[in-house]
């Protein structure tokens, strides 16, 4: 049966740092939902999932599966105890067991007969399309079946609870693809409540119910990928979630229908459209006043290129670099005095060195105090 | 871990400092009237002393430039080549190494001694005598000795030298020749560590230095500090003196090895490195190469092999070379005989279980993150490495004869039980360091993965991880009960009155004349230490699981 877990307020530091790996975190997750932390290394998204795990103890906080608490800062339930299952980012399939019993391991705890727990092992082998592999040892195996053997050994038991170490950061592109929808159709159906880490977000936003972004041990925003991606709650959301670029603007003045007018920096070409001001978690706007630095944060869904004769450009800029995309070109679009755009989508082509209008999309643009972004210049960024 | 630094501290900081500190400051420890001094290392440096010094340096020196000589050809053709019999090569490696010193050196000694087996067998020849019973013969045998460490050290580096390296050359002009020529200096790390681990055996070696060179009048280094001590009046000062003297040529050469190797980049392995191609040899080619590495075995391990085994099947004085058993039917039924060996055995079992169990904990703390207390323990494991038996002995004696200790109730000197602390703190470094390898191998996720799907600290232990690095745990068992069962320098100096281990025995029985029984029970110690192995590995093959088996196989080389 799916599990609920709660955690609230919690911290952990490793010993010997100075610097906490979790800050405060509080999350509850409702039972059977996939959920995907999504972070950059180091920020604290495998200290949460293994604090999960009991594999780390926490410092204080508490951590409930189940409606019970596991870890509150004093109590340590053991990893054994939890009754969860886990995917391993390296695997961590035992090499001198066969495929077979490694996943026949993870029913022990059911104090099943040898027989069926054999059985039940060569069944969930079957299903992950591994049968014939059954005799095999891990080193005998792809890393796409290593994968799928992970896998079956942590659906077999049947756990309310599956934590997924980014269980697909070893195995080359198409592979990955393609055990991304292994794992979320398997996982799915299992019923289980599941986190999953992963620094990708193409890949977060693929599986996920609900996203949590963690950044420096902090839990930053958490929601359904839709609004992590259309309300990014902080620049580092919006970078981490794809950016076509940012670029350095001044608030104006107020505009119609809570609105603001932006302009772009003196000596730059082009006049910028009135946007909203990014929201915190989908509710208040930031705070910009008339004469507010801001930072413009721009998805590659919020910029197109435009005909510089059609009068519709915001900005004018020249082309650095077009890929080939099958269904069109991406574009790199050096915009003098305010920096580059990457991933600018257009369907018909333009050669390296043509000057380009650049049109921006309400809907895709973000705007942020300047304070906010922990940055003065202006970064670039291809798009995911 | 506090315990575990408690440990190492008592059984091998603390008696290997109080000794070296004697030789600068004896008043510290009633031994003279000076706190600060440096006559006795003056003294070490003067007289027969010196000379002993000077031939363990210039002995070593070539002992380690034949291991080299002979251990890279052999080591490329059983690598690089079809040379037949070839996979047979380690495992007489292997075997030369389990084997100490001074049983090799005994055989020849009992072949070519006056009165001994090749007189006997109606060879005259005074000239073969005085050759081996000399500095040549002292510097055959260590140099023996070197081989298969050079063979190891260089095999270990020709495994990861792809093919590429000599298909680079030969495209670009060179011939084949010209490609070895290549070659051999992307080998450099390997051939300087063959040259540094063979000095430091050789020079540390007390077995040889005990038997064939005193024998032969020949003064080695390790051997004038043990009659430092042994002889009457004993100069613990002198020994100590001598013994920086050893610590300094072992260590010197082994630091600025590891300093030649942290400097330079030798990166030959790489995910891109192509499994090198056998040379295909000719007819003549694959003989001569066979025989060669062949004569290399007959002289390494065949003649004194035959010198012990004949000598033990002749009696002691005089008469043809007429072979009897009447030596072993002494050892079964004359009382006193079998006993040593009986002890050493239990000597060796129980050493190898502490010390495997000790080492593989000290190796999984050295394999975790690095720390202050990690990095020390990491230090002083490594220079214990570089300590000569003979200088830990000598430790031994000194710091557990100190008053102080009869003050704290630790009366061990003389016991049993300090011979066995001793073989435990002499074998842990070198176990700690081989263990280290597997264990730094091991990842975490194997345990976290066990506990994670329900198995409890113990059985994720037992199920998830010691499984993997049974052989390398295996294998440690193996050498060091090998090695403590024929072990001499710390027997020599430390056996308890009236309970001499086996190398002992068997020594007392060369030095009285008893030379048939003496070469009897060396020769039966040898069998015996050879049968535990092959139980041990014939057992493990046999018995234990399939999994368990194939990793020690699987590993890529």
């Amino acid at each position: 049966m799916a599990e609920p877990i709660s955690i609230v307020r919690l911290t952990k530091t490793y010993p010997g740092s100075t610097v906490p790996a979790l800050r405060s975190v509080s999350l509850d997750v409702a039972p059977g939902t996939f959920l995907v932390l999504l972070g950059p290394s180091g920020s604290g998204k495998t200290t949460m999932l293994r604090c999960l795990a009991g594999i780390e103890r926490i410092d204080s906080g508490l951590i409930a599966i189940g409606g019970q608490a596991v870890a509150d800062g004093r109590a340590h339930v053991a990893p054994d105890q939890r009754d969860l299952s886990m995917v391993f980012q390296d695997y961590a399939l035992w090499p001198h067991m066969t495929a077979l019993d490694n996943v026949a391991f993870a029913l022990r705890r059911r104090r099943l007969p040898r027989a069926e727990c054999r059985a039940r092992a060569a069944a969930m082998l079957e299903r992950v399309g591994l049968g014939e592999f059954a005799r095999r040892y891990p080193n005998e195996l792809s890393g796409g079946q290593q994968q799928r053997v992970a896998l079956a050994r942590a659906l077999i038991a049947d756990t309310g609870l599956i934590l997924c170490d980014e269980p697909l950061s070893n195995l080359d592109a198409d592979l990955r693809e393609r055990m991304r929808v292994e794992i979320s159709s398997l996982v799915r159906e299992a019923g289980a409540t599941t986190v999953y880490i992963t620094h990708d977000q193409a890949e977060a936003f693929a599986l996920a119910d609900v996203v949590g972004v963690l950044e420096e041990g902090v839990l930053v925003q958490s929601g359904t990928p839709e609004d992590v991606y259309n309300h990014p709650a902080t620049p580092f959301v919006a970078r981490f979630t794809g950016l076509a670029g940012e670029l350095r603007v001044r608030v104006a003045a107020y505009g119609s229908d809570g609105t603001l007018e932006i302009t772009a920096p003196a000596g730059t070409a082009g006049t910028l459209p009135a946007l909203r001001p990014a929201t915190r978690d989908g509710a208040a706007p930031v705070t910009l006043r008339p004469g507010d630095e801001a930072v413009l944060a721009i998805r590659p869904t919020g910029v197109r290129l435009a005909s510089l004769t059609d009068g519709s450009p915001h900005l004018t800029g020249r082309v650095a670099d077009v890929a080939f995309r099958g269904r069109g070109y991406e574009y790199a679009i050096d915009l003098p005095g305010l920096g580059r755009l990457a991933g600018v989508f257009a369907r018909h082509r333009a050669a390296r060195g043509d000057e380009v209008g650049v049109r921006l999309e309400p809907d895709g643009c973000h705007l942020f105090p300047a304070d906010d972004s922990g940055t003065s210049a202006v970064k670039e960024y291809a798009s995911a | 871990m506090p315990l575990f630094w408690l440990i190492l501290c008592a059984v091998i900081l603390f008696p290997c400092a109080c000794f070296l500190l004697l030789a600068v400051s004896p008043r510290l420890f009633d031994q003279g009237s000076q706190w600060f001094t440096l006559t006795y290392l003056h003294q070490a440096l003067t007289g027969a002393t010196a000379v002993a010094v000077v031939n363990s340096l210039w002995v070593s020196t070539a002992a380690a430039l034949m291991g080299v000589l002979i251990g890279f050809p052999i080591a490329w053709l059983a690598a690089r080549t079809t040379m037949p019999g070839r996979r047979f090569v380690s495992a007489g490696m292997w075997l030369a190494l389990l084997l100490p010193s001074w049983l090799p050196a005994l055989g020849w000694e009992r072949l070519v001694q006056p009165d001994g087996v090749m007189y006997r067998m109606g060879l005259d020849w005074p000239w073969v005598t005085h050759l081996i019973m000399g500095p040549f013969g002292v510097v055959l045998l260590l140099g023996l000795r070197c081989v298969p460490f050079s063979y190891l050290a260089i095999t270990a580096a020709l495994t990861g030298l792809g093919q590429e390296f000599e298909d680079a050359a030969r495209t670009h002009g060179a011939s084949r020749l010209q490609a070895l020529r290549l070659i051999v200096p992307i080998l450099a790390p390997a051939i300087m560590s063959a040259l540094a681990i063979g000095f430091a055996e050789s020079i540390s070696d007390f077995g040889v230095a005990a038997t064939l060179a005193y024998n032969s009048n020949f003064s080695l280094a390790t051997y004038a500090l043990y009659a430092a001590i042994g002889n009457f009046p004993p100069s613990f000062p002198l020994a100590a003196g001598m013994s920086w003297l050893l610590v300094a040529a072992v260590a010197i050469p082994l630091a600025l090895q590891a300093r030649a190797l942290r400097g330079r980049s030798y990166q030959i392995l790489s995910g891109r490195t192509r499994q090198a191609v056998r040379r295909r040899l000719s007819r003549t080619e694959a003989i001569l190469a066979s025989t060669g590495v062949a004569l290399f075995f007959v002289v390494m391990l065949g003649v004194p092999g035959f010198g012990a085994v004949s000598g033990s099947l002749l009696g002691d004085f005089g008469g043809s070379f007429t072979l009897t058993l009447a030596n072993y039917r002494a050892l079964f039924q004359e009382p006193g005989l079998l006993g040593p060996l009986e002890r050493s055995l239990v000597y060796g079992m129980i050493t190898a279980t502490v010390t495997v169990t000790l080492g593989f904990i000290a190796a999984r703390m050295l394999s975790r993150r690095r720390t202050a207390a990690t990095g020390a323990m990491d230090f002083l494991l490594l220079a214990s490495v570089a300590l000569p038996g003979v200088v830990f002995g000598a430790g031994y004696i000194f710091a557990y004869n100190l008053p102080i200790m009869s003050t704290l109730g630790i009366n061990l000197y003389q016991t049993v039980q300090l011979l066995v602390i001793a073989y435990i703190a002499s074998s842990l470094p070198t176990n700690a360091r081989v263990l280290v390898g597997s264990v730094s191998q091991l990842q975490e996720s194997l345990k976290d993965a066990a506990r994670a799907h329900g198995a409890g600290a113990l059985m994720a232990w037992a199920r998830g991880v010691l499984p993997v690095v049974s052989r390398p745990i295996m294998l440690a068992l193996l050498y060091t009960f090998c090695g403590v069962f024929l072990e001499l320098p710390l027997s020599q100096l430390l056996y308890a009155p009236g309970s001499p281990p086996a190398s002992i025995a068997i020594e007392d029985n060369l030095s009285n004349y008893h030379f048939g029984v003496g070469m009897a029970q060396a020769v039966l110690a040898v069998f015996i230490a050879f049968a535990a192995v092959a139980i041990v590995l014939g057992g493990y093959s046999l018995l234990a699981p399939a999994g368990w088996r194939r990793i020690g196989r699987t590993v890529r080389g």
